[in-house]
């Protein structure tokens, strides 16, 4: 563990300065959307810059209202949240088995999964658009947690298993010597030491199933299974034009529920892993 | 409870050896202690008799039944692992009571068990907390209540008091013998430790580079040593090894001689004595040598003599003092000398 310093005067100044400016660096195209998602559509598309735009919610208004956002919400919620419980019931048993047991052609194994993630999305869309109309999928919220359970799959299996192969082995060790047999030494030992490899790995997950756009596409032509980010290229398309406020509204909004599950566990995305389990 | 055959194991992992050639009948009840250097096998063996690791070769038996194909789990042993292991996520309190809901004790009786436990290793102030938050000695204790809370066939044990300081490493072991007497488990224990070797155990198997050199208990392997590496090993400061030459029943190296040895033996040879063997004395002296450092230690006084270009120690009375390069004269109790073959290091008769 790395020694704490404290830190005193200028050098504890400086050292905010630089984190409070990169952080404001990193808020600042958020914070954007938020000013573009409240201001007025005519004060969105001018050539001079408005420094105090007039606060309007008329984009609010316009998404709850005109479009059944609360549906797309719902449907982005179910998807992704039906998506990341698959993944981890499957991605679990995998990891524990291609960290923990010795068989042949195991890290192969390994490779192949990961190498899923390797081809371009496109390759695929087509035969998986085939794949779900036979199956009469198509236009459902269950096809789009299929496919986003899929694409996450290879890369939570990946995380969870690096976290695994840090448990000492010993510790397995001393759970079978104690009676313990598999099942119980995957929940009761190895869950719980890797459970912030696992969160780690469902916020990821959430986050790429948030911004899947274009399978999305291809399997939703309803608002039966549109989500947000298919939502957001709604307004772009029709009569009206471009609406940019709602644009930005739309996407503040999708951001919102991530940024808040990752506040609630961030202690759990850093924190280490076997503290305390063997010396040193 | 359980008696122990170890016939014939060996252990490789390709190219690398574990362990060579290990037998040993473990008597039922029996405290045996592994003693070596780091790296000897010790750990290996330790293993293998939980069932963690498969011998390349050779079979284990518990009372009579081969053990090779039972798993772990089914083995009823309990270990204590030399890195502690235990489970980061629970408190000391669950990791001890673990055992016991894995072997299926009854619930009501899991409270005293573990607070028993808890008492024997002077940890009941800490049975809330999580391992992490616990210094390295007391999370050893944590492991060793873990191991003791219920009773097995066989207790294991890696180096449990290995991070504990001298006194508390002094009291567990008084501790570990007790239980050990009182419960009548048959015990298998590791350790680097000479010390703990001695005071704990029954018998002594010593391992070197994953080999047996001797068994015997502690009397045997000190009074006894079947080579050099036992001699050595076994006593602090270890014994003094003088390579020389036996011609005639005399033993001579530089500024050495010592004679009445058998004339059965001759040319290249190793003399071993122990320093509390030796004793300051010009009658009758069988070594001439200087002064080369003087160690009081309070109980007594250790003096190292040069000969030649060698070092030789010698337990002195407690009040002698010396200045350094001074001629000196030691004198060795003719009874207590050993002879090893000067090459091969084995004891000879
Ligand atoms: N899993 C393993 N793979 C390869 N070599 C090993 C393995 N475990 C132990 N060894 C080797 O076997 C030898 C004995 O190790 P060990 O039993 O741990 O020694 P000790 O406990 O006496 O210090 C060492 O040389 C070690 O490097
Ligand atoms: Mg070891």
């Amino acid at each position: 563990m790395a020694a704490k310093r404290k830190l005193k005067g200028e050098s504890l100044f400086l050292r905010y300065l630089i984190l409070g400016g990169w952080a404001l660096f990193c808020l600042m195209p958020v914070l954007w959307f938020l000013s573009i998602g409240l201001r007025p559509r005519t004060e969105i598309i001018t050539p001079t810059p408005i420094y105090f735009p007039t606060f309007s919610l008329d984009a609010w208004h316009m998404i709850w209202e005109d479009w059944p956002m609360g549906q797309y919400l719902r449907n982005s919620v179910l998807a992704i949240i039906g998506s990341v419980i698959i993944d981890l019931v499957l991605a679990i048993p995998a990891a524990y088995s291609l960290s923990r047991f010795e068989y042949r052609g195991r890290d192969d194994i390994g490779f192949y999964i990961l190498s899923t993630r390797m081809m371009a999305p496109a390759i695929v869309a087509v035969p998986i658009f085939f794949l779900f109309r036979n199956m009469g999928l198509l236009d459902t919220i269950w096809a789009l947690m299929l496919i986003y359970a899929a694409i996450n799959l290879s890369f939570v299996t990946w995380i969870i298993r690096s976290y695994m192969l840090e448990i000492p082995k010993e510790l397995e060790d001393a759970a079978k010597t104690d009676g313990a047999g598999e099942l119980r030494i995957l929940w009761e030992i190895i869950i719980p030491a890797v459970l912030p490899g696992i969160i780690t790995a469902a916020v990821i997950a959430m986050i790429f199933a948030i911004n899947e756009f274009l399978f999305t596409l291809l399997i939703a032509s309803t608002p039966d299974a549109y989500t947000m980010s298919v939502a957001l290229a709604n307004f772009t398309g029709g009569s009206d034009g471009i609406i940019y406020n709602a644009i930005a509204l739309v996407a503040f909004l999708a951001f919102v529920p991530v940024f808040l599950v990752v506040v609630a566990i961030q202690k759990h995305l850093s924190r280490g892993l076997t503290m305390g389990a063997v010396k040193g | 409870m359980a008696r122990i055959e170890l016939n014939d194991i060996q252990k490789r992992w390709g190219p690398v050896w574990g362990v060579r050639d290990v037998n040993i009948d473990i008597a039922d009840e029996e405290f045996v202690v592994f003693l070596g250097p780091s790296g000897c096998g010790k750990t290996t063996t330790m293993r293998m008799i939980a069932g963690l690791e498969d011998p390349s070769e050779g079979e284990i038996i518990m009372d009579g039944e081969v053990m090779n194909e039972i798993d772990a789990r089914d083995r009823d042993v309990a270990m204590v692992f030399q890195g502690y292991a235990l489970y980061p996520n629970m408190t000391i309190f669950e990791n001890i009571r673990f055992p016991l809901r894995m072997r299926n004790i009854p619930k009501q009786e899991h409270d005293a068990l573990v607070r028993r436990a808890a008492e024997l290793v002077e940890l009941t102030d800490y049975l809330d907390r999580k391992p992490a938050a616990l210094s390295g000695g007391q999370r050893q204790r944590a492991a060793l209540a873990r191991a003791i809370v219920r009773e097995p066939q066989v207790f294991l044990m890696d180096e449990p008091l290995s991070n504990l300081d001298a006194k508390l490493r002094q009291a567990m072991r008084v501790q570990i013998k007790h239980i050990q007497r009182e419960l009548k488990i048959t015990t298998v224990y590791v350790t680097h430790d000479q010390i703990e070797a001695m005071t704990l155990a029954d018998r002594i198997v010593i391992m070197q580079s994953g080999a047996i050199q001797q068994i015997g208990t502690p009397d045997e392997i000190y009074n006894d040593p079947a080579n050099t590496f036992v001699a050595n090993f076994i006593g602090s400061p270890p014994m003094n090894l003088i390579e020389g030459t036996l011609e005639g029943g005399i033993f001579r190296a530089e500024g050495i001689e010592v004679g009445g040895l058998p004339g059965h033996h001759s040319g290249t040879i190793t003399l071993g004595i122990r320093p509390e063997d030796c004793t300051v004395a010009a009658e009758g002296a069988h070594l001439s040598g200087t002064v080369f450092g003087v160690e009081p230690t309070g109980d007594t006084t250790y003096l190292t003599m040069k000969a030649g270009n060698k070092l030789i120690e010698v337990k002195a009375d407690r009040d002698y003092r010396a200045d350094l390069n001074i001629d000196e004269k030691v004198r060795f109790d003719p009874t207590r000398i050993y002879l090893f073959d000067g090459e091969s290091g084995e004891r000879l008769r």
